[in-house]
């Protein structure tokens, strides 16, 4: 009794502007990822739906590394492995570290969620553009990408979900997100759970708001009904 | 191989990659029975257990998973009567579990509703109950179309013990880090911070890309039949 009562609702009231501080470089860093993800998968997934070469090849590689490696080592690997490099050092600010390893894990997933939408769309449908005289990248633009990007859209939606979950992984290299907020303000106030169960509420909120909104949209978004 | 890689290979590899396994198989196992428990369980039709289960699941899908693992690791033990303090090896497992269960749930509900009700309706009518049914008669075929997201999990929950390292576990990411600490610190101060963690790139990608490629292959040859 005395412990649930010892739960201090006064101490998250207090640092409520912390945890908005937090959120806020979150969703920055989140957005830029799943901008520049959408970006990747459409170009890329567009390459290896359409076997063009070289470009292919490399794409095939990319997603194979990104998806069979942790995100953490990717993210370490940029933040620290660069630096390294015997010769040609490349350092990177932390912020550009965040977005550019958020983005390089989402935009293989994605790669992979297009390629998968552009291949469902129909031969006889870019048949149909070609023959009516489009060009062949006006073809892409008018009949495969409208239609594909929305075969493709509950998946990349699920990535794009998972890009803004993984923006806490950057509390390894203590970039200032929702997380490691959460994180020094508890080695602060040694509030453990007080932090981490506001914590948490605040990831559902957002994941579970995102996920309504973009249900939201898909459903507006949907190939209707084949008839 | 250069003089500094044959110490730090033998100590990532003795000390980080065992530890790594073993978080994975306790993480895979406990997904695995947790997971098909509550995705079975999820097809019965009664609205506030399949409301709790939903939570449940969909609580542990939507947190990041090294936010999971700080609740259990840091906050569990402040709790009102658990007072349990987990080490840091179980923190990390527990924190896969809940978000591999909720993953394996999802997938064990789909594959027990795509058995035919003809199935369930025979087995009833041979006198089997409702455990009975699932486990000689459900499950067995549900497992067949369960197998494909299984193997993807398990290449998952490997990837993702790296997060183990956050909380002080000696995991592969881990002894790796503590490798580049320490030849920074040994003259001639040459961290090799980037062969080490390119090495760890490529450990994980020799584990894991068998994996992924087994569960494509599972898929097709489901599909195929």
């Amino acid at each position: 009794m005395t412990l649930v009562a010892s739960f201090d609702w006064n101490f998250i009231w207090e640092h409520i502007p912390d945890f908005w501080t937090g959120l806020k470089a979150t969703l920055k860093v989140a957005a830029i990822g799943i901008g520049g993800s959408l970006a990747i998968g459409i170009v890329l997934g567009a390459a290896r739906a359409h076997r063009i070469p070289v470009l292919n090849w490399v794409a095939a590689v990319y997603v194979e590394v990104i998806r069979n490696t942790p995100i953490l080592v990717q993210i370490f690997f940029i933040a620290g492995g660069l630096t390294q490099i015997p010769g040609h050092p490349i350092r990177l600010e932390p912020f550009t570290i965040a977005w550019l390893s958020v983005m390089i894990w989402g935009g293989a997933y994605n790669t992979e969620n297009f390629r998968a939408g552009f291949e469902a769309v129909p031969w006889r449908y870019r048949e149909a553009g070609l023959a009516l005289g489009f060009s062949r990248i006006a073809t892409f633009a008018n009949v495969t990408l409208p239609i594909g990007a929305r075969i493709a859209l509950p998946s990349s939606i699920n990535t794009y979900v998972s890009v803004l979950k993984n923006t806490s992984l950057l509390t390894a290299i203590g970039f200032a997100e929702l997380t490691d907020t959460a994180y020094s303000l508890e080695s602060q106030s040694f509030k453990p759970s007080e932090v981490y169960l506001a914590l948490g509420a605040t990831y559902l909120l957002v994941v579970w708001t995102l996920s309504a909104l973009v249900r939201l949209v898909e459903r507006r978004l949907a190939i209707p009904e084949a008839r | 191989m250069p003089d500094w890689a044959d110490p730090v290979a033998h100590y990532m590899l003795h000390q980080g990659l065992s530890a790594t396994l073993r978080i994975a198989a306790y993480a895979v196992v406990g997904s695995t029975v947790i997971g098909v428990l509550l995705g079975t369980l999820l097809t019965i039709r009664f609205r506030p257990l399949q409301a709790l289960i939903r939570l449940y699941v969909e609580v542990w899908r939507g947190l990041p998973i090294l936010v999971t693992i700080f609740l259990v690791y840091f906050a569990l033990p402040t709790a009102p009567v658990i007072h349990h303090r987990f080490g840091a090896i179980a923190g990390a497992a527990i924190g896969l579990i809940l978000w591999g269960s909720a993953q394996v749930a999802e997938a064990t509900r789909g594959a027990v509703q795509s058995i035919p009700t003809e199935q369930h309706e025979a087995a009833a009518a041979l006198g089997f109950g409702w455990i009975g049914r699932h486990k000689s008669v459900i499950l067995p075929q549900a497992l067949r179309r369960l197998l494909p997201p299984l193997v993807s999990l398990l290449a998952n929950i490997i990837q993702n013990t790296t997060i183990a390292s956050l909380i002080g576990v000696t995991e592969l990411l881990a002894t790796g880090q503590r490798s580049i600490e320490r030849l920074q610190l040994t003259p001639p101060g040459d961290s090799h911070a980037f062969a080490i963690y390119a090495a760890l790139l490529a450990a994980f990608f020799c584990i894991s890309f068998p994996l992924t490629r087994l569960a494509i292959y599972l898929e097709r040859r489901l599909v195929s039949l």
